[in-house]
């Protein structure tokens, strides 16, 4: 694979995405609710007394945990799909380029679009409530940033599996929808209903968390925020116990960096001998 | 210049194409022609490596599976529909020249030659179907391609396009181009072809001595 030439579809891949009228509408909305949510928090933190950094990195993890697998999850769908449907991704492939620089240009791209959404909209965030509120840490919040980015990239390989694999936009789009409320609801509450009915042990639900990145990044956020373990209960105190503080999260930053690597093999693994039409 | 050999497709339970075998010599001209279903699209797209196909081609020597940048470096491609996602015209040119190691200042030049530089900076998402052809056609010859492969060229023209892409495309082939072409327009393949290939169902006809296309009429192979 040449640099060069994956390097020119991905950069050709983010000025799509950035002129696409529904990712500008998904960035900007992304960038309004984080800036809403800092402003809320900083009026929180002024009566209350709390520090304006700690706060609003909680409001954002919930945002980023709930809107960035949406955002990465349609784009990722429709990333290959939707050329493949409209027979542009023919009239690429038929220039002196692998699949393979397309596959993985393609896909480098998107993480670089989502990854300037989620850039502006929590930096925009983060100079609000620093110029207005100072104080509290920084560290926590760039953290977020950095952890966001990497559930961002989880999501837009499950993304562009689901596009190598439906290879239609409509049927795409319906797909990343279904994996977004599987991944952000349908998994959680599964876990909670398996967790009381089973009488699951600590061990098992921690094991359960594992599965789904969504849930990872969740538990990342949270111990990132609070460097507490307990607060995620029995199975957060569980993974603290057995890892120790930072194997838990070197664990699980490797849990999701896996699911970015498993999803692109598998999407990879179809693509290379894709029907291109 | 192009050698195929033992071509066999596949889609899911479907026979596209049944072990062809056809070779198009350097600067020769041949059309595929062959009604609807019939494979020449599919022919097409497996000298470029966008089918997965058993047999070989090659292109120049070069494997189109397993070469696909060197085989492809050599092809200009046409399609019978072309797409350029959201990019303009010039954008959609520059883009091509890059990839092909070309310097993108000869986008314009290239735009010009086809009639669209005046719509160089709209995007090629709002062109009509003739337009977008045209556009399609300047990315295929930015190169200076020593092959080209042409997919119902003139399908999406209105009469005086397909008589310009025509006088353009036979001064290509005075060029000492190699050229394949998918029609079934008469008229496309008189101007254009030396060679008819006639596929049938997949299945390649044995070729005739009369290489005219009168009698492809009467069995509805062209129009």
């Amino acid at each position: 694979m040449r640099l060069r030439e994956t390097s020119l579809i991905a950069a050709r891949e983010i000025r799509e995405a950035l002129r696409s009228r529904w990712f500008a509408a998904a960035a900007a909305s992304f960038l309004v609710l984080a800036l809403g949510l800092s402003w809320l928090g900083l009026a929180g933190a002024q009566r209350s007394g709390l520090a304006g950094f700690d706060r609003t990195t909680a409001a954002l993890l919930n945002l980023a945990l709930l809107f960035v697998p949406l955002i990465a999850l349609s784009l990722g769908g429709l990333g290959i799909a939707g050329e493949l449907e409209d027979g542009s991704l023919a009239v690429l492939l038929a220039n002196p380029v692998t699949r393979a620089e397309v596959f993985f240009g393609k896909y480098l791209g998107m993480v670089g679009a989502v990854s300037a959404a989620v850039v502006a909209g929590f930096g925009l965030a983060g100079v609000v409530v620093g110029v207005l509120a100072g104080g509290g840490e920084v560290r926590p919040f760039l953290l977020l940033v950095a952890l966001t980015l990497l559930l961002a990239a989880a999501m837009l390989a499950v993304g562009t599996l689901i596009s190598v694999a439906t290879r239609s936009r409509a049927r795409a789009v319906g797909a990343a929808f279904a994996a977004w409320l599987a991944l952000v609801y349908l998994c959680d509450l599964g876990a909670i209903g398996l967790a009381i009915a089973r009488a699951l042990s600590p061990g098992q639900v921690f094991a359960l968390a594992l599965v789904n990145p969504v849930e990872q990044a969740r538990v990342l956020g949270t111990l990132a925020l609070t460097n507490r373990p307990e607060v995620l209960g029995p199975a957060g105190l569980f993974g603290a116990d057995h890892f120790g503080p930072l194997g838990l999260q070197l664990l699980l930053v490797g849990a999701l960096v896996t699911w970015s690597l498993a999803s692109l093999a598998a999407g990879w693994s179809l693509f290379r001998k894709a029907v291109v039409s | 210049m192009i050698k195929v050999t033992g071509l066999t497709l596949d889609l899911g339970e479907r026979r596209v194409l049944e072990h062809l075998s056809f070779q198009v010599a350097r600067g020769e001209s041949v059309a595929l022609v062959g009604p609807n279903g019939s494979g020449k699209t599919s022919v097409l797209r497996c000298i470029l490596g966008l089918l997965p196909y058993s047999g070989k081609i090659t292109v120049a020597g070069h494997d189109a599976w397993r070469e696909p940048v060197a085989a492809r470096t050599l092809v200009g491609y046409l399609p019978q529909r072309s797409a350029f996602g959201d990019s303009t015209a010039l954008e959609t040119l520059r883009f091509t020249a890059r990839l092909r190691g070309l310097d993108p200042r000869r986008s314009l030049a290239a735009l010009e030659r086809v009639g669209l530089a005046k719509v160089a900076h709209e995007r090629a998402r709002t062109f009509s179907g003739g337009m977008q052809q045209r556009l399609a056609l300047a990315a295929a010859l930015l190169s200076d391609p020593p092959v080209l492969l042409f997919d119902e060229p003139t399908a999406s023209l209105d009469r005086a396009g397909q008589k310009s892409f025509l006088a353009l495309a036979a001064g290509l082939r005075g060029e000492g181009r190699t050229l394949v072409l998918a029609s079934h327009r008469a008229e496309e393949i008189d101007q254009l072809a030396d060679r008819v290939l006639e596929l049938d169902f997949g299945r390649l006809l044995p070729e005739r001595e009369d290489s005219t296309v009168v009698p492809l009429f009467a069995q509805g192979a062209v129009s």
